[in-house]
């Protein structure tokens, strides 16, 4: 017994030395496939994020490295009004995502039901989304100026002009509309991908069995369209948070007042023209933080989900 | 023997010819703008330093200065600088080198430095053009609404008075175009021009007379109470000013327009459209008179308009002073006066073919008395947060009061009193 199970135990040993051999070798491998991509990420995000991080807690301005001045820069955010109300915009964008991701997912469904015209729509919504977000401030520009177009139809119609990019009221809600106009399309390809995957016999049975549309809508297509109703929440709301700068810069400039100022239209302002790079990196990094809490929660509701 | 010296020769040629030729680069937003004044300053100064370049450089006028402020804090910036006057100018000194010992002759020739001089009472930069502010009007509108065109006011009884006949007209008696703030800029200088004394021109620059203090406040009350007695047009707050107002100008959509004097806009480009008889000039009167000024004196708010500076950086310091010589000298400043228009910061540019009325009237107003334009003098910061709460007042969203303690805090943080 012990004579033959010896060379067994030599037999598996050279072969566990082979493949941890074979592995090592392939975790090199993998490594060095991997290392291009660490070293991007490495050089262009992480050590930028530290190096932010550092000069955010000193008072350097473009041509002088200033002095190391703690959370100075942090509690001056904490107390600048003008920040406290791009947050509060920030808030309000926020409370805007449901619209933003609903919108596309429904007109999704739509076209996924074979609504006439179908290919059209396809790509009329999608047109926005190939349009830089100054071309599209541009036009909205023309469209809602006090003199533009949709004043001129008011007017033919009997109404009163209204100066609704020049209004705190109506700034922030018009400029959320556009951006929700600009990349819906991008939502509804998502979300059109997404209803391949919805099994088309679950869909015919529930009809076999007599369920109205809706009851369509609601007990089979939504609940099987959750994972990418997660993931556009997720994108939706880095987008709003992060990228409706130029849109904004186009359209109100962050006015009137600050009724459409949000965290990155300060912080370009203090890195250029106020030539307060330090500032603009303590609330760089107060944003990321916001994002990055946010992005936290909504994955983690996310792999909850997923593990039910 | 013959070809080992040819071949020497032609060595130390290649090796020497990039040590000898040097190329100073000017970053300047006006290139496109003005091409006969820089090609005129490459000719120049290309003919005085044979085998030199000079490479002007065309940057976004929106986003200059987030470009500016990185190349210089990343030491990649520009051998010469250019700038506008007042906040932007002084908040770039300490990448600058003072000029004051550097180029003795050429700044004792100019006007218009305070713009450009900073905390330390140096000189960093050297305007070449002046800005102002006047009120540009419509002569036909004028006409129009039963007034003299050739009498504008005087005085702000009389700008009332011409106000009023606008609204009787139901015109908008003055444009409003405040998308990016710079109206409410323009209306602090103008109605400073006569409230203020020049000691308090002067506690303003220090940060030592406030937003909240009398003089100050009453240019705020001032911009709400004309807006709310309808001077104005309609949607100002979305009105761009560089884009909208002029054009709207031109069209008749109102009778009087708080005017530049700049190399962005000056009285050429509305001779040019509307016709030099068609528009006439006056400095803005200001409803109070400071103790020091008397109601009517011409006068315009006036300061150095933009500069060239040099990068205490550049490896080309000496090339680089002389570039800003070539392009301050009479013989290149005279081109860019001539074909752009603008009013030259060098006293010894020959000014005198100039037939345009307006510019003659402009001329001996600033002869005259000219004060230092209040906004050129407000820090970055401060202006700012004026863009917001002009806006913000324009709207009835905040008080007057409220609106000058917001900026009396931002006035303290960027302008510290020991």
């Amino acid at each position: 017994m012990t004579a033959t199970t010896l060379p067994q135990t030599g037999q598996v040993q050279r072969v566990r030395a082979r493949t941890s051999k074979g592995r090592r070798a392939e975790a090199r491998m993998a490594m060095l496939f991997l290392l291009p991509a660490i070293a991007l990420v490495l050089v262009f995000r992480i050590i930028p994020l530290f190096w932010g991080f550092g000069i955010s807690l000193t008072s350097a301005t473009a041509t002088d490295p200033g002095q190391f001045i703690g959370a100075g820069n942090y509690l001056r955010a904490i107390g600048d009004p003008n920040f406290r109300a791009s947050i509060a915009n920030a808030g309000v964008i926020l409370l805007a995502v449901p619209i933003f991701v609903f919108i596309p997912m429904i007109l999704a469904i739509l076209l996924d039901q074979g609504v006439p015209g179908r290919g059209f729509f396809r790509s009329v919504y999608f047109f926005p989304v190939v349009l830089s977000s100054v071309i599209i401030g541009s036009i909205f520009s023309i469209v809602l100026g006090y003199n533009g177009s949709l004043n001129g139809l008011l007017k033919m119609v009997g109404l009163p002009a209204f100066d609704w990019l020049g209004r705190s009221q109506t700034a922030l809600p018009v400029t959320l509309a556009i951006q929700s106009w600009s990349t819906f399309g991008m939502g509804v390809l998502i979300f059109l991908a997404g209803l391949s995957t919805v099994p088309k016999d679950m869909v015919e049975a529930a009809r076999l069995e007599g369920a109205k549309m809706w009851q369509v809508w609601w007990y089979v297509i939504i609940p099987e369209l959750r994972p990418i109703i997660e993931f556009s929440l997720v994108i939706t709301t880095i987008g709003l948070l992060t990228s409706m700068f130029g849109l904004i810069y186009v359209l109100t400039g962050g006015g009137p007042g600050t009724a459409t100022t949000v965290p990155e239209y300060l912080i370009w302002a203090a890195q250029g023209r106020l030539n307060q790079p330090a500032y603009a990196t303590a609330l760089s990094i107060i944003l990321f933080v916001i994002t990055g809490i946010l992005a936290a929660i909504q994955i983690r509701m996310m792999s909850r989900n997923a593990s039910l | 023997m013959h070809n080992l010296k040819l071949t020497a020769a032609i060595a130390a040629i290649m090796v020497a010819t990039p040590v000898m030729a040097a190329e100073v680069t000017v970053w300047d937003v006006n290139v496109p703008r003005n091409p006969t004044y820089y090609a005129a300053a490459k000719t120049a100064f290309e003919k005085a330093h044979p085998g030199d370049t000079i490479n002007f450089v065309a940057q976004p006028d929106a986003e200059y200065y987030n470009l500016l402020n990185t190349a210089l804090a990343s030491k990649t910036g520009p051998d010469v600088i250019w700038a506008n006057g007042g906040a932007s100018a002084k908040s770039l000194t300490g990448g600058l080198l003072p000029l004051d010992d550097k180029l003795p002759d050429l700044i004792s020739q100019v006007v218009g430095k305070s713009a450009f001089t900073g905390a330390d009472g140096k000189l960093y930069f050297v305007p070449f053009t002046l800005q102002g502010h006047v009120v540009y009007y419509n002569k036909d509108m004028y006409k129009a609404v039963g007034l003299d065109p050739e009498k504008p006011p005087t005085t702000w009884a009389e700008v009332v008075k011409m106000c009023d006949a606008f609204k009787a007209a139901n015109k908008p008696c003055f444009l409003m175009a405040n998308k990016e703030g710079y109206e409410a800029e323009f209306f602090l200088s103008l109605m400073a021009n006569q409230s203020l004394t020049a000691q308090q021109q002067a506690d303003w620059s220090a940060g030592k007379l406030h937003w909240s203090d009398p003089p100050i406040k009453a240019i705020l009350q001032t911009w709400v109470d004309t807006y709310k007695n309808g001077w104005y047009q309609d949607g100002g707050n979305s009105q761009t000013m560089f884009l909208d107002e002029q054009t709207l100008f031109e069209q008749g959509a109102a009778g009087n327009f708080w005017g530049l004097l700049s190399n962005v806009f000056h009285w050429k480009e509305l001779e040019k459209v509307m016709g030099a008889d068609k528009v006439g000039v006056y400095p803005m009167p200001s409803p109070t008179v400071a103790s020091d000024q008397h109601e009517g004196a011409p006068g315009v708010p006036l300061d150095g308009g933009v500069g060239y500076g040099v990068n205490k950086d550049s490896a080309h310091v000496d090339l680089a002073l002389d570039a800003i010589k070539t392009l301050l000298s009479p013989e290149v400043l005279s081109v860019l006066v001539n074909d752009a228009g603008v009013v030259p910061a060098n006293t010894t540019v020959d000014t005198s073919g100039i037939d345009s009325p307006g510019l003659k009237q402009i001329m001996g107003w600033l002869a005259t008395r000219a004060v230092p334009t209040t906004h050129a003098n407000s820090s970055a910061a401060e202006l700012d947060e004026w863009h917001r709460q002009s806006q913000a007042l324009l709207n009835g969203d905040i008080s007057v009061d409220d609106a000058a303690a917001a900026l009396d805090k931002v006035q303290a943080q960027a302008k510290p009193q020991k």
